[in-house]
């Protein structure tokens, strides 16, 4: 009988320890405080200006395969570039010094990763060694500004003229996003700027030359493509017979809705109830970054 | 201990008496840990045959709510091109509840029917009167191990379902639908955080499930009518109140600890 | 422990039952009922059917409480004894189940030392001895390692005794410890209390309904009906004391001051010819 007595005590050690050691898993490793552990691995480093919603742990691939992990994400005071380590494994140790690592997104709400594009020189980068260059995060924006857009800064070869225009309210709206009439681009924005005295969005418009018969009373408005898409600047033409001219600033604005106040419309309980998705709305939508 | 000396035909009455004998029980109980410190090999005993006897169907459950969760999440997830988010999903939703309710649940069928069986036979056999006889108090001996070993039990067993379940979601995200391991990892590493998701989550709500359902399971042995329906009706009735106690529980702990 | 509490050998009188009154759901159980078991002799309780013969046990013991009146074992009144003082005083009495109430946890031999394991602090050989001392007195040294569900009704019952009987208590109390026995089991168990009460002296009082096993090892015989002791003496003058209650008992009728008839309203009334009759 001692010997059942002692089986059963045996069997809830294993019971006890089996539990507790589920417990340090948990703990340890699907949550926040998980040190990184990883098989052979070299690090290097990589300094970023903008690192976006790069993550610890998120991979690093070279021509799209997974060769390592990023190990930490540091910022070093008074520096403005985010010190990004990798940790790579020990068997692609051929990287040339010169390689380029770039932040990419993986599809348009997809994660982010860093990728290596391989240089040219015989030199390779040792183990604790810098990767001098990078391409940082590009936001959204900016991408899709580069889309819609009438080729967003490098169109200013003279084809433009420059309209200003108040928006109480800009969203999200950033250099670079397209200006449309009747839903055709016809320029971008070239800036946006908070104005000290009046207290409100200045936005500088970049429109191109050859629209250069637009009424002078013509509103402008903060619009935003579809549900999560990016946000541009409207041109709604007047009925003045004078036309914009250049450093002209246009009256009529109507600011950017904001995602919230539009849903708020159309639920009863308006937008009072929003504090409870801090943790798991993760996803990053332009609208919800005010 | 007479369940029966209270007969009202009003259900509302009925539950509500059943709630405070209950409630009753459960400070008889709690008085009696100190006396049933003399009988921790009973307690070890008792966390043998409700926590590691329990241990297989806990985990080939989270094994598979994990496997199926993960399945269901890369479908959808990846209408919007975000997969590498199911991960995560899989681990929020596992911590904060279906780990501990369904770890509960599972529990009370596997563990509570059979605490209630046994002392509900243990009364019919006077197995309980033999022990008052022999001067062996049956609060401190028999109901008191079972509660504290449920209590013990729960929040270690619900450990295991989460982990199995997170095994499960990577078996299945990972493995056989490609999402990239480190992605997996890094976004369930960021958003998990311990106090919230793990403590608060796994710990805490399991806590509370298990000395619910070994509460129910305890009382309803002790209090029932110490015959063969008597017990079968017992053991139902542990499984439909400890299922109810648990889901009404969640609820009221989640709208609390959120 | 039990040494010091048996040793006032000038009463002769272990329990002593006085104004005994106990109401259950209405119904009265005891009747202001005055009962003095004698120390060191097996004494039988006999009685109807539904009169409360476990109960008394259960008063005794002090499980249940009564309503009125007061009970004395060994000098000490049970109902004013606190919880630890009504244990202490539980282990100096052995109480064999009806149905044995063997812990099905547990083998034989575990059962048996359960009551020195959960009271002492015995070495382990000493408790092996004690166990096995025990069990061969009731013949089921053999069996210590067999679980309860293997053993028949007759050897439970010897396993419950011998569980009994391992304090060596001053008082026994045998819940009809010969029910559903075949003979020779019954014949064994008469045996075994019979040598316990003789060879250590033990107090034995047994609620049976068996009058030829009463017969053969009772000293005394106390008839309970309707909540009193209706008669009582040795087994020889009991039934010849004339009254209804012993010649109907000891007699065996079918009638008598036991009623074959439960109580009932009119029975012509009952099958509707209450009119016709008038």
């Amino acid at each position: 009988m001692s010997q059942q007595r002692s089986s059963y005590a045996v069997g809830t050690g294993l019971f006890i320890v089996l539990g507790f050691a589920a417990l340090a898993y948990l703990a340890t490793q699907t949550s926040s405080v998980a040190n990184v552990h990883q098989g052979a691995s070299y690090s290097v480093d990589a300094h970023f200006t903008n690192i976006g919603q790069l993550k610890e742990r998120a991979p690093v691939k070279i021509a799209g395969v997974r060769v390592g992990q990023v190990q930490s994400i540091t910022l070093t005071p008074g520096q403005e570039v985010a010190d990004v380590k990798l940790a790579i494994d020990k068997r692609y140790d051929a990287i040339p010094q010169d390689s380029v690592a770039t932040i990419f997104t993986s599809g348009l709400l997809g994660d982010q990763y860093v990728g290596i594009e391989y240089g040219s020189s015989k030199q390779m980068v040792a183990a604790g060694g810098t990767l001098s260059r990078t391409k940082s995060s590009q936001p959204l924006e900016e991408m899709l500004g580069k889309f819609f857009g009438a080729g967003g800064v490098t169109d200013n070869i003279g084809g433009t003229y420059v309209v200003k225009a108040d928006f109480t309210n800009v969203g999200t709206l950033s250099a670079g996003a397209p200006v449309k009439m009747a839903g055709v681009v016809i320029g971008s924005v070239q800036s946006v700027r908070a104005d000290p005295v009046k207290l409100n969005a200045q936005v500088v418009l970049a429109i191109d030359k050859r629209y250069d018969t637009i009424p002078d009373d013509s509103s402008a408005a903060v619009f935003t493509s579809g549900l999560i898409g990016s946000q541009y600047v409207a041109i709604q033409p007047g009925g003045s017979p004078d036309a914009l001219k250049d450093g002209d600033e246009m009256i009529l604005t109507q600011s950017a809705m904001q995602l919230e106040d539009l849903i708020g419309k159309f639920l009863v309980n308006g937008s009072s109830s929003d504090k409870k998705d801090a943790g798991d709305g993760k996803s990053d939508t332009p609208a919800g970054k005010h | 201990m007479n369940a029966r000396a209270p007969q009202h035909n009003n259900v509302v009455i009925q539950s509500l008496a059943q709630i405070g004998n209950c409630g009753l029980f459960l400070l008889t109980l709690l008085v009696a840990i100190p006396r049933s410190f003399r009988y921790v090999r009973e307690t070890v005993r008792q966390l043998w045959f409700v926590g590691a006897m329990s241990l297989t169907i806990i985990m080939v459950c989270g094994l598979f709510i994990g496997m199926v969760l993960m399945l269901q999440l890369y479908n959808v997830l990846s209408i919007f091109g975000s997969t590498s988010a199911s991960g995560m999903v899989v681990a929020l939703a596992v911590y904060r509840e279906l780990g501990p309710v369904v770890t509960a649940l599972l529990f009370a069928g596997r563990a509570g029917t059979s605490i209630t069986a046994e002392i509900g036979l243990m009364r019919a056999t006077d197995q309980i009167d033999a022990m008052e006889m022999m001067a062996v108090d049956p609060i401190a001996y028999v109901a008191t191990p079972r509660f504290l070993a449920g209590l013990i039990a729960m929040p270690l067993l619900c450990c295991v379902f989460c982990a199995m379940a997170i095994f499960g979601g990577h078996l299945v995200g990972v493995t056989w639908l490609g999402i990239d391991n480190g992605t997996f990892w890094s976004n369930m590493t960021a958003v998990v955080v311990v106090h919230t998701d793990i403590v608060n989550g796994v710990l805490f709500k399991s806590l509370v499930f298990g000395a619910v359902v070994s509460l129910i399971a305890v009382f309803q042995g002790f209090t029932t009518p110490p015959t063969s329906e008597g017990v079968a009706y017992a053991t139902t009735r542990t499984v439909v109140a400890s299922s109810i106690a648990i889901l009404a529980l969640d609820f009221v702990l989640t709208a609390f600890l959120m | 422990m039990t040494d010091s509490v048996r040793a006032t050998p000038d009463d002769s009188t272990l329990v002593r039952i006085r104004g005994l009154t106990t109401v259950l759901n209405g119904k009265t159980i005891f009747d202001a009922l005055d009962m003095d078991i004698p120390r060191g002799k097996v004494t039988a309780i006999m009685g109807p059917s539904g009169t409360g013969k476990t109960t008394l046990l259960k008063h005794i013991t002090g499980q249940m409480r009564a309503d009125a009146g007061e009970i004395r074992v060994n000098g000490e009144n049970v109902a004013d004894l606190s919880r630890e003082q009504l244990y202490k005083l539980r282990e100096g009495i052995g109480y064999l189940f009806q149905n044995s109430a063997l812990l099905t946890d547990f083998d034989v031999f575990e059962n048996v030392a359960f009551p020195l394991r959960q009271h002492t602090r015995l070495p382990e050989v000493l408790i092996r001895n004690l166990v096995l001392l025990k069990l061969q007195a009731v013949g089921l040294r053999g069996a210590a390692r067999l679980m309860p569900n293997e053993l028949s009704g007759g050897m439970a019952r010897r396993v419950a005794l011998a569980r009994a009987i391992v304090f060596d208590p001053m008082l026994i109390l045998y819940d009809e410890p010969f029910v559903g026995l075949d003979p020779v089991a019954l014949n064994q168990v008469l045996k075994l209390i019979r040598t316990l009460n003789q060879t250590l002296g033990i107090t034995s009082v047994l609620v049976a309904h068996e009058l030829e096993a009463i017969k053969q090892v009772a000293d005394h015989i106390f008839l309970i009906a309707n909540g009193k002791v209706v008669a009582q003496g040795d087994p020889k003058t009991i039934a010849n004391d004339g009254s209804p209650w012993t010649r109907q008992f000891f007699g065996g009728e079918a009638d008598g001051p036991v009623p074959f008839q439960y109580p009932a309203g009119d029975y012509a009334q009952a099958l509707g010819f209450a009119g016709a009759v008038k």
